[in-house]
């Protein structure tokens, strides 16, 4: 810039969007807040369900998660990258009527939610509950950003990509891939659909899905603006450059096998769950790397802890950051995830990364970016001061109280007698047991909320005395030169083949049997030991390498895409070619052919008849799955409370899957022929009456509300293109069956004085519950036989 | 650290602690630090430990998975149980000496309000399932049928079996209980089965 024989043109950002951004991240902010008290209250009190379909725990969780992942954490993420990626580049955003299309194409998809999911339309998959409509808007706003984004990296005037800008990169072209593959499914009406994938390989991809949403949309982006915004703020060099770079790829690369560990003891296959496990394990230091260049930036900075609201919002965002993802190994290991899978503490985990990680990274931002949007200072520092204190509290209360709850419901639902029998038999012991954390959990939770009132206020406050800002900034007329090596040169360079030869041998060894994997392992020492031993000696040859990738902007999107895929790959594909494999109808000439599959047919699922699956659509699109799982652990305590273990045959039909992530009620994979018609019936018009101490909402709508035999006759012709071995008869006799079987329900239930339809939503859920692992169930009066 | 000496690597000699680098970006700096080796050495440790695990339990299988350790913990389980059960000489017998014990009884009071009030209220006058107070019995007359029903359920007629998840004593207990309210004939369910007598 200092060459004065260069000419110089001007670029003026484009802050209205920053703004736009910011204020509507606090306004889903506050909503998303408010949703979280409402649903605590709910688990609290059972009454503040209000007694509506639209407002039962059930729908409004997914309400609650999804407005505080993408609508507040997703909003500040735009506004955070609109504000720094300009300044970074030296460019305006390339197209701004893409900013805008972003902005209202974004806010589109979160209205959509606010009116989806109370009216009990979802999927089910979590935090990609949404419906496919909305799902393809999504997309498309996606591609809309990821367009802006890239040309705007096209125009830059800055040779070199800083470390922000690569954990953008990652971000979208991340969530593109993940949010496409895990929303794969098939319309059967405008508001409804099956995904293609059933059971083993809808849960591997869900939760593949969902752990790296919480990666690559509540981590990654977060990390990135802390390599702007808190830098800025604290006014001190990054700490090291090289952590920068090797924190960003490993972390990358290691957190997308990382998906498994959600579903450690169930009927995934052990390989996978193993990865699941050892991957999330790798993944603590490549964590801890983010949250060290962050904190050692500080080194004589720390004065202004004192001083600064915005250091001290950043800091303990950075501090529960690395608590969090010291937790979340510590999770992963098979033998704590036994403990604390399906609990609270897992609550309390999400928690501690969403509201203090997140929420404070995005406080901290708005509380710095703010004032400067207006060209003046922050209204009131003491205001700032005030929220963050209160809202610190609130954070504490939540999680500390989490954690006492999940612990203890962990201890007691394993906890045996001296004989080896449950100690607790009754389940909700346990449950009125964590009533007291309950409660303050709702009060951390109101102090968070009340607080965040500070911020919008101190904001109007602020923009009240400044007036919107134009910055621009002076670059040379000519863009520098970057992206001109070949490509190829770069991908074939030594350092390339070192780490493809490690990753391929590294694989290879984990496929392998005993017999060959001694000798690849060797392989795998030497190439990595001579991959370090040339780092050590070409070191500035490796840097220079690194330089030049940075700077290619295409090859670096390239090899994040490439280096995000492998783990995918290398889980997903395997276990839906296994499962796939298995016969969905298995013969008596099958099994004399294969005597081995004699076992799979003792387990396999057989198809719903037409009311149960009207049931289970029911069960969907209440967000049951909530609080019930359907999965039972390979654990002695799990099997006596619940029934034999899952097996991987028992719910490859299920589309979606529904084996659940908590268990604020019981496991209903066995709940079939547990109870009665009329126990089911009692239970779901008011769960008190049943088990007094209860937190479960009320179903009285099941009652009024009707199912439609020809809407479930098509969904089952959609399902059969989806490999579920309906027949032709049995579609043909869909709507018959449909009748019979709840006909026959209704009669039962009026032999004992309770009268209801037999299409009534009532009879369907009691059918589908009353199917949960066990075979088919008489659909008529006449006994069915057997010979499916 | 920061007075490093120089090395026969160049590149070593050159390391500086808290060097700038040549570029910046939007104003911010960078520092190109060691990496801490306390960090190092966690990553390292944590990916020795990825391959040890995995050699251990996937390739040389050396140590039982989860649904093999399960199996196990089942089958010791099993054994234990059943020779207590021998032990113990449970009988019809048994249950009336049962029955007569005002603890064992009492004990069975507070799993049956626990778990059985659901369908057969407070007093076992009876709704979802059988009035229990009456004279009659619908599986059987004697104390040992009583137990059986209790511990294996009647799954047409939606009684849960409590064997696994309340074990044998306390099904022993509540079964003493039972028989207690036997013939109190509290005003409810209409009687079902047949009268019994024992």
């Amino acid at each position: 810039m200092e060459a004065t024989n260069t000419q110089m043109k001007t670029v003026v950002y484009d802050d209205s969007i920053v703004r736009a951004f910011s204020i509507i991240t606090v306004v889903w902010g506050i909503v998303a807040f408010l949703v979280g008290v409402i649903v605590a209250a709910q688990l609290s009190f059972w009454q503040a369900n209000l007694g509506l379909e639209w407002t039962s725990f059930g729908r409004l969780r997914q309400l609650h998660t999804n407005a505080a992942i993408f609508a507040f954490v997703g909003n500040g993420m735009f506004a955070g990258i609109y504000y720094s990626t300009q300044r970074l580049l030296k460019t305006r955003m390339a197209n701004d009527m893409l900013s805008w299309a972003n902005f209202w194409g974004w806010q589109l998809v979160i209205v959509g939610a606010a009116i989806t999911y109370p009216l009990g339309l979802t999927q089910s998959k979590e935090y990609a509950e949404l419906i496919w409509p909305l799902d393809i808007l999504v997309v498309v706003v996606w591609v809309i950003f990821a367009v802006n984004f890239f040309w705007t990296l096209a125009k830059r005037n800055e040779k070199n990509l800083y470390v922000a800008i690569w954990f953008y990169i990652s971000t979208i072209v991340t969530i593109a891939v993940l949010y496409i593959v895990n929303n794969l499914q098939i319309p059967t009406s405008l508001t409804h659909s099956y995904p293609i994938f059933g059971g083993v390989q809808d849960a591997l991809v869900q939760w593949w899905y969902g752990h790296n949403a919480v990666a690559f949309f509540l981590t990654t982006p977060p990390l990135g603006l802390m390599y702007y915004f808190m830098i800025k703020a604290a006014n001190r060099p990054v700490y090291s450059y090289r952590l920068s770079v090797v924190h960003f790829w490993s972390l990358i690369f290691l957190y997308i096998w990382a998906g498994p560990h959600h579903l450690l003891y169930t009927s995934l296959p052990d390989w996978a769950q193993t990865l699941g496990m050892i991957f999330s394990v790798m993944l603590w230091a490549p964590s801890w790397g983010g949250m060290l260049n962050g904190l050692l930036t500080l080194r004589g900075a720390w004065d202004k802890l004192r001083t600064d609201p915005v250091i001290k919002f950043f800091v303990v965002a950075v501090t529960f950051y690395g608590m969090s993802t010291f937790e979340g190994p510590l999770l992963s290991i098979k033998s704590v995830s036994a403990l604390g899978h399906y609990t609270d503490w897992i609550i309390g985990h999400v928690h501690g990364g969403a509201l203090g990680w997140n929420g404070f990274m995005t406080f901290g931002i708005l509380y710095w970016m703010w004032p400067r949007l207006y060209g003046t200072k922050l209204y009131s520092n003491k205001l700032a001061e005030t929220h963050f204190w209160i809202a610190t509290i609130g954070i504490l209360m939540y999680v500390v109280s989490m954690w006492v709850s999940g612990v203890s419901q962990g201890l007691f639902w394993r906890a045996l007698d001296a004989e080896g029998f449950l100690k607790y038999p009754d389940f909700i012991e346990g449950l009125t047991n964590s009533l007291a954390m309950y409660h303050t959990r709702l009060f951390g939770g109101v102090l968070f909320l009340g607080s965040a009132f500070l911020l919008p206020y101190n904001m109007i406050m602020t923009a009240r005395q400044g007036a919107p800002a134009t910055v621009s900034v002076q670059v040379p007329a000519r863009k520098p030169a970057g992206d001109q090596e070949s490509a190829w040169a770069l991908l074939t360079s030594a350092p390339m083949l070192f780490i493809v030869g490690i990753l391929a041998l590294a694989i290879w060894f984990g496929a392998s049997g005993t017999m060959l994997s001694p000798i690849i392992l060797a392989l795998l020492i030497v190439v990595s030991v001579g991959a370090i031993i040339s780092y050590g000696l070409h070191q500035k040859r490796w840097g220079h390498w690194y330089g030049l990738i940075e700077r290619h902007a295409l090859v670096f999107t390239v090899l994040a895409l490439v280096a995000i895929l492998i783990g995918g790959a290398v889980e997903i594909i395997p276990t839906v070619i296994q499962s796939n494999r298995v016969p969905r109808v298995i013969t008596d000439e099958m099994i004399a052919d294969d005597p081995a599959l004699a076992e799979t047919a003792k387990w396999m699922q057989q198809p719903y008849s037409p009311l149960e699956l009207a049931g289970r659509d029911v069960y969907v699109s209440e967000g049951c799955y909530v609080c019930h799982s359907q999965q039972i652990r390979p654990f002695r305590h799990e099997v006596l409370r619940y029934g034999d273990y899952s097996r991987m045959e028992e719910s490859l039909l299920d589309h979606p899957f529904q084996w659940g992530s908590k268990r604020t009620g019981l496991d209903l994979a066995r709940v079939g022929g547990k109870y009665d018609n009329l126990w089911h019936y009692l239970h779901l018009m008011d769960p008190r009456s049943t088990s007094p101490a209860s937190n479960m909402p009320t179903y009285p709508h099941f009652k009024r509300k009707t199912v439609d035999a020809a809407v479930t006759r098509h969904r089952m012709e959609v399902l059969r293109r989806l490999n579920v071995p309906y027949t032709d008869e049995e579609i043909a006799s869909a709507e018959a069956d449909f009748a019979s079987q709840g006909q026959l329900i209704a009669d039962d239930l009026a032999g004992k004085d309770v009268n209801i339809a037999p299409d009534s939503q009532m009879a369907a859920v009691i059918a589908y519950l009353q199917r949960l692992g066990r075979g088919p169930q008489p659909v008529s009066a006449v006994p069915v036989t057997a010979g499916k | 650290m920061s007075e490093h000496q120089a090395n026969k690597h160049d590149n070593r000699a050159a390391y500086q602690q808290d060097t700038v680098m040549d570029h910046e970006f939007d104003g911010i700096q960078e520092f190109d630090n060691r990496l801490p080796n306390w960090w190092l050495w966690l990553m390292y440790g944590s990916i020795v430990f990825a391959l040890f695990y995995w050699i251990v339990f996937h390739t040389l299988e050396l140590r039982k998975l989860p649904r093999e350790q399960f199996e196990e913990v089942m089958a010791e389980a099993q054994e234990i149980q059943l020779a207590k059960m021998m032990e113990a000489g449970v009988d019809n017998d048994f249950f009336v000496a049962m029955a007569d014990t005002p603890d064992k009884v009492a004990e069975g009071r507070e799993i049956f309000v626990k778990h059985c009030v659901a369908c057969h209220l407070d007093q076992g006058q009876g709704l979802v399932g059988p009035n229990l107070t009456d004279g009659n019995w619908i599986h059987g007359c004697e104390p040992m049928d009583l137990f059986k029903t209790v511990s294996d359920g009647v799954a047409a007629k939606g009684m849960p079996a409590w064997q696994n998840q309340l074990g044998p004593t306390r099904v022993m207990s509540v079964v003493s209980y039972v028989m207690t309210i036997k013939n109190t004939n509290v005003s409810g369910k209409a009687p079902e089965g047949e009268p019994c007598q024992f």
